[in-house]
């Protein structure tokens, strides 16, 4: 059994790898925290003199082991900020140098992807288009032009971790690189209406001669 | 002649107060009276039937989920636009209803006079008025279901364009009276009603929190639950402006064609998630400090000990409440905004848990050395710091982390990590006031035994409920999703069994409040009669009265001498020092 999904993009052992470092911190500190609450609970607390429960003057010392914990949290907490910043600076603040380039529009109820024509570039009058099924190269930075047209709709390719959500008049534009060949879902992961439910995608990751097999079967129709 | 502030009061409570003493009749009680543990009451009541609405959808859509083709009993078959209206007002009733009601104006209402040894509000009228705009917000919440266009099916978040129509900007309104009477309009002035209330609500308690404490209570010396809500009111009053002026942009938006949202004509949707979230963060916030308040004021008392560091707590509170007005888009990480700026959010986000942490480790330090009671309000107290800080607090650092928050977002792990830290705190808070205070409200006890079978279901099942989810949202379960049987991914054993035990468990989990529900009104009409007034050995001044405490609350006004949680002390033979003696 597998928690996640198979990873199918570059960046998402990444994604994956600070999952399991946060497990493991708060794994620790939860063990903690249950002795911590157990303790008390389990023994009564029995024979306590009344300072030792009204705790001023020496028994007040426990506070500093309070300060402590928030100490280690704050340590944890910069830690994980720490490992997690290069990785959201390369997937969602750069753009490495563009291979292939498509349009991802979601409307009420279905993904439009638009591919460049056979002048190679987007947005000219022989782009070519394709309904709820998405062709991509295996290995290729591809970057997406993430748009919607009615609606917030969400892009969400849970095999490559990738989410983004899309609002109308907007182009947001990012970056996948899928590394393994397959079909996978790219499911609409805001809510948008009546037809939610049913607005899904695959994605088919070809290799490379397929995908211009592909893109000029596109171009014949 | 000296007027000692006692005399002022009795002269006020004997001369000018509309309130007299003698008995009301039903009437009278239940729609005019101007008590604050009456409108309490209603409140109470009100916000009951809202609950039973609201867990009544949450059976429906549940059923659904883990077998989508039968037909739901009590209900039929859950179509597509069934299901986003039913989710949709689970969580506005949930939300906006239960959470800010209960804990705001329940709590507040009944606890703060008598806590602080007053007679009622500063303004009770406004007391009053501020009930009958919250009945007015539900009679227009529940008549937006009826609709000729359906309930309102947008999310809670209610993000245009699609809170415009079900089409967006798009939807084709033929009139006037078409576009008024939809839910849409009509969820937006629910709210506004709503809204309205707790604002009423929250500056009578501010202001007689200030003006009518007992002689003798300076402010470090009020009990903390008087402190949270306080501070939750003010940070309510702070971050709601932001959603109204939103709301009503919306508003205009759906019934006089303006286009606020609208991209095409020059406006952005991005600006009703910044509003919202500007609210809705600080709105968790609001609803988890009153709950922090009832569990100390239980801990304290069940384990006979003063409450570890009651300033660090109060300064550490304060400080988060501020820290709670910079993190709202981390609910917003891949909406849209300039990925740079997330990062400054995710630094404040997990920033924000550290005096989280302080608050609980020195509830945690209260247990230590105590001299424990483990009765049932400290059962349910313990039972909610346990899941909120075990589950739902350090899984909010997984959705912090800005990196692992792209792929959890909008999935299931987000529904469970809200479950897990507003049930915990909101359900189990309001039990655990409920099971402590209820023999002061109503004089007369509730059934141990029942009690008991109700918090081991409710705990179990709760789990049972919440944490599958987790695993479906790892597992790339989207949220909101009416049919799941389309995603080959999402059908892979075990997932489909994971969504029948969630099922099962939240079946089995909202059956077992019937049992609470009955005990409650048994209890509120033959249940045994309270033996002391001072049950748990209280300090407060909310136990140093008759229970349920007369029209005016005390026989003679109090005067404070001593902090709320001077147990133990070394100078005195009992274990506890009410506040009101010498």
């Amino acid at each position: 059994m597998r928690i996640f999904p198979e990873n199918a993009s570059s960046y998402g052992a990444d994604v994956d790898f600070i999952f399991w470092l946060i497990t493991g911190v708060i794994t620790v500190a939860s063990i903690i925290v249950i002795f911590l609450i157990l303790y008390p609970i389990l023994t009564k607390n029995k024979s306590r003199t009344k300072e030792q429960r009204y705790q001023q003057g020496k028994g007040f010392q426990k506070l500093k082991l309070i300060y402590l914990g928030i100490a280690i949290l704050a340590i944890a907490d910069f830690y994980f900020l720490f490992e997690e910043g290069p990785i959201w600076r390369n997937i969602e603040e750069t753009l490495p140098e563009k291979e292939v380039h498509v349009i991802v529009m979601g409307r009420q109820w279905l993904w439009e992807f638009t591919y460049p024509g056979p002048d190679g570039k987007l947005y000219t009058a022989d782009d070519v288009k394709t309904i709820n099924k998405l062709y991509l190269p295996v290995n290729k930075n591809i970057h997406m032009d993430l748009q919607a047209y009615d609606v917030i709709h969400s892009v969400f390719i849970p095999h490559a971790r990738f989410k983004q959500d899309v609002l109308p008049g907007r182009n947001i534009t990012k970056w996948v690189k899928m590394t393994k060949t397959g079909t996978y879902p790219l499911t609409c992961a805001e809510i948008c209406g009546i037809g939610h439910a049913n607005m899904k995608a695959e994605i088919v990751v070809l290799l490379n001669e397929d995908y211009k097999k592909q893109m000029a079967k596109l171009y014949k129709k | 002649m000296k007027i000692t502030r006692n005399k002022w009061q009795n002269f006020i409570k004997n001369n000018l107060t509309m309130n007299t003493h003698k008995k009301h009749g039903f009437w009278h009680r239940y729609f005019f009276s101007l008590d604050h543990k009456d409108i309490g009451f209603q409140y109470m009541l009100t916000i009951f039937v809202m609950v039973s609405i609201g867990g009544f959808f949450a059976y429906v859509f549940r059923m659904h989920l883990a077998y989508p083709e039968m037909e739901v009993p009590l209900f039929g078959l859950v179509t597509n636009k069934d299901y986003n209206m039913l989710i949709t007002n689970h969580g506005l009733i949930m939300m906006m209803w239960l959470a800010l009601g209960m804990l705001l104006a329940v709590a507040g209402n009944y606890l703060i006079p008598i806590m602080i040894g007053t007679d009622d509000m500063a303004f009770p009228k406004l007391n009053k008025l501020s009930y009958w705009f919250f009945l007015i917000s539900v009679i227009l919440m529940i008549s937006s279901f009826f609709m000729k266009r359906g309930g309102f099916g947008g999310g809670w978040t209610m993000y245009p364009p699609l809170s415009v129509g079900d089409f967006g900007y798009n939807t084709a309104y033929t009139s006037f009276k078409d576009r008024f009477f939809t839910a849409n309009t009509f969820v937006l002035l629910a709210i506004t009603f709503e809204f309205i209330a707790l604002l009423m609500g929250g500056i009578n308690f501010f202001v007689t929190t200030l003006n009518k404490r007992a002689k003798g209570m300076t402010l470090t010396k009020m009990p903390m639950i008087v402190w949270m809500i306080n501070i939750a009111s003010v940070l309510f009053m702070f971050s709601v402006g932001p959603l109204i002026a939103g709301a009503f942009m919306l508003l205009l938006d759906i019934n006089a064609g303006t286009g606020f949202y609208d991209v095409y004509r020059g406006g952005d949707p991005l600006l009703w998630e910044h509003l919202f979230w500007f609210f809705g963060h600080p709105e968790v916030y609001v609803i988890l400090l009153p709950p922090l308040g009832i569990i100390a004021e239980i801990i304290s008392t069940n384990s006979r000990k003063p409450l570890y560091g009651y300033k660090f707590i109060l300064n550490l509170t304060l400080i988060a409440a501020i820290l709670s007005m910079m993190v709202w888009a981390h609910h917003q990480f891949v909406s849209g905004i300039d990925p740079r700026a997330a990062t400054i959010f995710s630094i404040f986000t997990i920033i924000i848990s550290l005096p989280f942490a302080g608050i609980i480790l020195a509830y945690i330090a209260t247990l230590w050395n105590g001299d424990l009671k483990i009765n049932l309000p400290m059962k349910w107290a313990i039972g909610a710091i346990t899941l909120f800080t075990l589950i739902g607090g350090f899984t909010g650092l997984y959705l912090g982390a800005s990196v692992f928050d792209i792929y959890a977002h909008d999935t299931s792990f987000v529904v469970a990590h809200f479950h897990y830290t507003l049930f915990p705190t909101v359900i189990f808070g309001s039990f655990a006031a409920f099971y402590y205070w209820f023999g002061k409200f109503s004089g007369r006890e509730l059934n141990k035994f029942w009690g008991n079978v109700h918090f081991w279901l409710t705990f179990i099942f709760f789990n049972g409920f919440a944490f599958p989810l987790f695993l479906l949202g790892l597992a790339g379960q989207h949220r909101r999703i009416a049919d799941y049987r389309q995603f080959e991914f999402l059908m892979q054993d075990p997932l489909p069994l994971y969504r029948q035990i969630a099922t099962i468990s939240a079946v089995i989990l909202i059956l077992s409040q019937f049992i609470f529900i009955f005990n409650f009104f048994w209890s509120l009409k033959r249940g045994k009669k309270v033996t002391s007034d001072n049950p748990w050995e209280s300090n407060t001044l909310e136990w140093q009265t008759a229970s349920p405490p007369p029209h005016g609350n005390f026989a003679v006004y109090p005067e404070v001498h001593h902090g709320p949680y001077e147990y133990n002390h070394p100078d005195r033979e009992d274990d506890f020092l009410p506040q009101n003696k010498k």
